[in-house]
């Protein structure tokens, strides 16, 4: 390197480093916004000009939300949703991807073919008839519903089956010579050795269960039952204030899990989210 | 490693006699057994609802009473439904509102950050990518409180440059403009990453090989880089069409106060119309056609786009 | 769910037979009644035999008090008003009855309730329902007949409240509260312009909707106040269907035939986009926060707002309380000089859905509710909402006056405007779905992509398809 100043390439670095910046801001702002919102008093929320930060910021919306919306309730549904939704999934889309990656059996290529088809069927054609379907099963307003109609996931089982296909065979040729059972192989072989892309389809799953909201809003409708989404959606009023400070404290507390799980766990949800896309 | 099948019927040898292919069913009864779940729950959960909504498409119910048969009724009446052919419009207005400036800033983005040139890779990609797992709803009703016409910040930091406010979201095209902010903003690190992903998969050495044969770095770019990167831009474009028509919590949460239509129409998408047919209107068989109707065009539109997109090779 | 165990199930069937039986001896016969009711038609009272179809009562001997469990379905400002006003009187009167109250919102409620009802199961003993969508529930059947027990009130109700509440002849609603339509005014706004400020001389002045709209023009000039909120890209419509409500029009008619693009609606949104014309209306969206500012402000405050009666107490109580003795209470303008000044905006009843077990207890409760005039008064002292039962309004409470509104009297200007409300045909089966077409076609006119003509013409069109196969 040399050390005279280069200043094309100065330039260069500003504005790369300010489109990064520029963009890193636009990012982090909404999130700053519903924050700085949450602690500020309802009055203080439309102002001119706007107020970056309280100068009294409080607590007081959290506690609303505690006590006049049970928002640990809420935040109980959603996480029992999310977690039960994303273990029904990870069994059967690892069972579902073992048995696609390592066996031969008649039928094999049209069945994997079939499933992938099913990829095409979008959920708004479903959507009313399983609605229908869940309402003959006396499930409307329970948790059922938002776990088991999406356990066995095509995407899941295609993802698994990627990654399991790169094990060696030798593994488990040596294991049925040791006499072990099939199951016990999936049990103590397999998924041992799949848990990275288990933890990464698990990220996906549970974060996609945790912010779903469209099949909730028709699913769940009593206010004990309701996931996070929908208890901010429920802060609108028709009459009377919206009331803002409320609704952004509830965002606020529907982000910071997925934020904590997200940052520890930042490898494992890159490696998911890329695997569809980049191998194909 | 997709494993050739024994039975294949392509495969010029005679198929087995009977007794082997039963054997061979029975042998394999743990695969099926593993896979079978799946079988079951599409059964369920997925043919027969589609089944029974293609019934329904034919039907007139209120969801209480009998199940009228009214044959393409509901299908000639989609014909003149304008609100929702404005909600594929409004699908395709938005597509060329925000697709092609996110595709290429994801681009951008992944290629500097991917250079080696810069520092805070980590910070910066952790940044972008947050808004990503946020739910839509929080986000929308966010972008609401920034996007107020007359208290929003950003008309404020627009006062600040000179600038006239606008009217983010109480007219036509401030509308969409406002939720093709919001998916950009949602969705950028996402694309961001998985071209960074594809760069990644690019040996340097293509990259170098084409320097040394002369061309210059813009050139290496983009006659080495970007084909190469061919299959990853066509994925993410065809998501974010996907996404332009399969919107409905943002615009449902951005526009909560007309239920997602927003001014005059202009940010309804086709899943908040299917949705008010059912959920609002009680008339699921109209909403049943209309989700046919709804998943052919897009089907269509997306075959179209691989093709095309695929062709130029 | 409701899940019965065998035994209670014996014994309902029991019971049941046990009533069949009792009802075939020979005493019982159903004979139509006729009975006089007032309507408002083209603004003049008329008076009309309304014939009803009404199984009398079994011989009411002494007859036990209902009892048994009930469920009663509301959003939040209707169950805290039952809370606060009725339900403690109701315990002391039937001590065996229990009422289970569910909270919902509007919006779930009404999901919910279709659900139940298509589902044959999960429905409450009793649902508040807003009257723009009592049509949509009673069209889609699963409500109890009430005819026979609404008929005693059905002279002591706002006459136009039974309109959406029945269906052949028959009633499935007990009506609740009204939304009586007036002209709320700056008094100290109108004083600044010249324009008078006490209500008589409000009303007077400002008599017909032209009127109205020179007043807005004085306003404008001398104090560069607007005059009232008129949003239009996210226009509801709500304004244009007071509008035609006065007039005793709305989108269809009593022969059920589309009226939505009649020259008569044309005209009245011609009128209303007068006040756009001229530029003396602010932008502002209803429950929007620049709304309630422009409302609640003392130095750049809105000179009126025209709205049913509730927007009173919110005026009082958290849009405007700084602003207390500066509003007054006029009579909302006529479409044309001589007509009716008033219209409904809102209102609701309450039905009990046909799956509902204990019927007699259902109604016993909202008979004690809503027919009885101490509950409606104890429920209206909590609410402001304007009782729908007429019998009410001759109580002291009612010649209040109101230091918010400058010591006027206004409550009995509500219902005196109340009892004015002429049917109209805007409620309805489909109001969700109309309103929603009618909304887009006002909001087109407002942003000046198309005329009024051509606007509503294509929105009764699509009415006319969507509606046609119902």
């Amino acid at each position: 390197m040399t050390s005279k100043l280069n200043f094309p390439r100065l330039l260069n670095d500003i504005l790369l480093y300010g489109l990064l910046i520029g963009v890193s801001i636009f990012m982090i702002l909404p999130f700053f916004w519903m924050l700085s919102t949450s602690l500020k008093d309802a009055d203080e929320i439309f102002r001119i000009p706007p107020i970056l930060i309280s100068s009294h910021s409080n607590l007081k919306a959290y506690l609303y939300l505690a006590q006049e919306y049970n928002i640990f309730g809420v935040l109980k549904n959603t996480f029992v949703i999310a977690s039960l939704a994303t273990a029904a999934q990870l069994v059967f889309c690892s069972l579902g991807g073992y048995g696609f990656a390592k066996f031969k059996f008649p039928g094999k290529t049209a069945l994997f073919g079939f499933l992938l088809g099913t990829m095409i069927i979008p959920f708004t054609i479903i959507m009313v008839p399983l609605f229908f379907i869940m309402r003959d099963l006396n499930w409307i307003d329970k948790f059922q519903p938002l776990i088991i109609p999406s356990a066995a996931n095509a995407f899941g089982i295609f993802f698994m089956r990627q990654y399991i296909s790169s094990i060696e065979d030798e593994l488990m040729d040596a294991a049925r010579i040791d006499g072990a059972s099939e199951f016990g192989i999936y049990r103590r072989i397999i998924l041992p050795i799949i848990l990275p892309g288990l933890t990464s389809l698990g990220l996906i799953f549970f974060m996609s269960s945790w912010n779903s909201f469209l099949w909730p809003l028709i699913i769940l409708k009593s206010q004990e039952n309701f996931t996070l989404p929908l208890v901010i959606r429920s802060m609108i009023g028709p009459v009377g204030r919206t009331v803002y400070d409320v609704q952004m404290a509830a965002s606020i507390i529907s982000i910071i899990p997925l934020l904590i799980i997200f940052l520890v766990f930042q490898r494992r949800f890159v490696e998911g989210i890329t695997a569809g896309a980049v191998k194909g | 490693m997709l494993e050739s099948d024994v039975l294949s019927p392509s495969r010029k040898s005679p198929a087995p006699p009977r007794s082997h292919l039963w054997r061979d069913i029975v042998k394999a009864r743990w695969p099926y057994l593993f896979v079978s779940p799946f079988y079951l729950f599409f059964l369920a959960f997925g043919l027969y609802p589609v089944a029974f909504s293609i019934y329904l498409s034919f039907t007139q119910w209120k969801g209480n009473g009998p199940i009228r048969f009214i044959g393409l009724n509901n299908y000639s009446l989609l014909l003149h439904d304008n609100v929702f052919w404005q909600s594929m419009l409004n699908g395709v207005l938005l597509f060329f509102i925000y697709v092609p400036i996110m595709t290429l800033l994801a681009l951008v983005l992944a290629v500097i950050l991917n250079s080696r040139r810069v520092r805070g890779f980590k910070l910066f990609r952790t940044l972008i990518f947050m808004p990503y797992i946020t739910n839509m709803v929080a986000a929308g009703f966010t972008f609401q409180i920034l996007l107020n016409e007359k208290y929003g910040l950003l008309n404020y930091l627009f006062g600040i440059f000179h600038l006239p406010a606008v009217p983010w979201l109480e007219s036509v095209w401030g509308a969409r403009i406002s939720l093709g902010l919001l998916v950009t903003w949602a969705w950028l690190g996402y694309n961001m990453i998985i071209m960074l992903a594809g760069l990644q998969t690019i040996p340097n050495e293509l990259n170098e090989a084409a320097l040394i044969d002369g061309a210059n770095p813009q050139q290496a770019f983009f006659l080495v880089t970007i084909p190469l990167l061919r299959p990853v831009i066509l994925f993410s474009v065809v998501l974010s069409t996907m996404g332009s028509f399969n919107l409905f919590t943002e615009g449902f949460a951005l526009f909560s106060g007309s239920r997602g239509h927003g001014p005059v129409n202009s940010a309804i998408t086709p899943l908040i119309a299917i949705y008010e047919q059912a959920f609002g209107n009680f008339k699921f068989g109209y909403a049943s056609a209309m989700s046919y109707v709804y998943f052919a065009i897009i089907f269509a539109l997306t075959l179209l786009q691989v093709r095309y997109f695929g062709r130029e090779d | 769910m409701n899940r019965i165990s065998p035994i209670k199930h014996l014994a309902l069937i029991f019971v049941a037979v046990a009533m069949v039986l009792s009802a075939c001896t020979p005493a019982a016969t159903s004979e139509p009644q006729t009975i006089e009711i007032t309507k408002i038609v083209a603004g003049t009272p008329v008076v009309e035999q309304v014939v009803v179809t009404a199984t009398p009562l079994p011989e009411a001997t002494a007859a036990p008090k209902p009892t048994g469990k009930i469920t009663l379905w509301g959003w939040k400002a209707a169950l805290d008003t039952i809370k606060g006003g009725v339900l403690d009187d109701f315990k002391n009167e039937y001590p065996d009855i229990e009422v289970e109250i569910v909270e919902l919102s509007t919006n779930d409620l009404y999901q919910k309730l279709l659900l139940a009802i298509s589902a044959g199961t999960g429905a409450p003993d009793i649902s508040v329902i807003e009257n723009s969508h009592l049509a949509q529930y009673v069209d889609l059947g699963g409500l109890t007949d009430l005819t026979d027990r609404v008929t005693p009130y059905l002279d002591k109700m706002n006459q136009y409240k039974w309109h959406d509440a029945q269906m052949d002849g028959k009633y499935y609603a007990m009506p609740w509260d009204s939304g009586p339509v007036v002209l709320y005014y700056r008094r100290d706004v109108f004083k600044a312009a010249g324009l008078p400020d006490d209500p008589d001389g409000v009303s007077q002045a400002i008599a017909t909707w032209d009127d109205y709209l020179n007043a807005c023009k004085t306003i404008k000039e001398k104090t560069h106040a607007d005059c009232f909120a008129l949003n239009k890209a996210n226009n509801y419509g709500r304004l244009y269907e007071m509008m035609l409500w006065q007039q005793g029009l709305g989108y269809y008619n009593e022969q059920g035939e589309i009226t939505a693009d009649s020259p008569e609606n044309i005209a009245t949104l011609e009128k209303m986009v007068e006040f756009w014309d001229a530029g003396v209306v602010s932008d502002q969206q209803e429950w929007t926060d620049g709304w309630y500012a422009e409302l609640g402000s003392n130095e750049t405050p809105i000179a009126s707002i025209v709205e049913a009666a509730w927007m009173g107490v919110f005026l009082k109580t958290f849009i405007a309380p700084g602003t207390a003795g500066n509003w007054g209470v006029a009579l909302m303008p006529a479409v044309k000089a001589g007509q009716v000044r008033s219209a409904n905006d809102g209102g609701s009843t309450m039905v009990i859905p046909a799956q509902s077990e204990n019927p007699d207890a259902a109604w016993a409760f909202i008979e004690f509710a809503l027919g009885r005039e101490e509950s409606q008064l104890k429920m209206f002292a909590i609410s402001d909402f304007i009782p729908s039962l007429e019998t009410t309004y001759s109580n002291a409470m009612f010649i209040e006056p109101d230091s918010f509104f400058g010591g006027q009297v206004t409550r009995k200007v509500y219902t005196e405007v109340v009892k004015q409300i002429p049917q109209a045909y805007v409620y309805g089966p489909n109001y969700t779905l109309m309103n929603g077409f009618i909304s887009t076609a006002v909001q087109k006119v407002a942003a000046g992509q198309m005329s009024a003509t051509d606007a509503l013409k294509e929105a009764a069109e699509a009415i006319r398809l969507q509606t046609g196969t119902d």
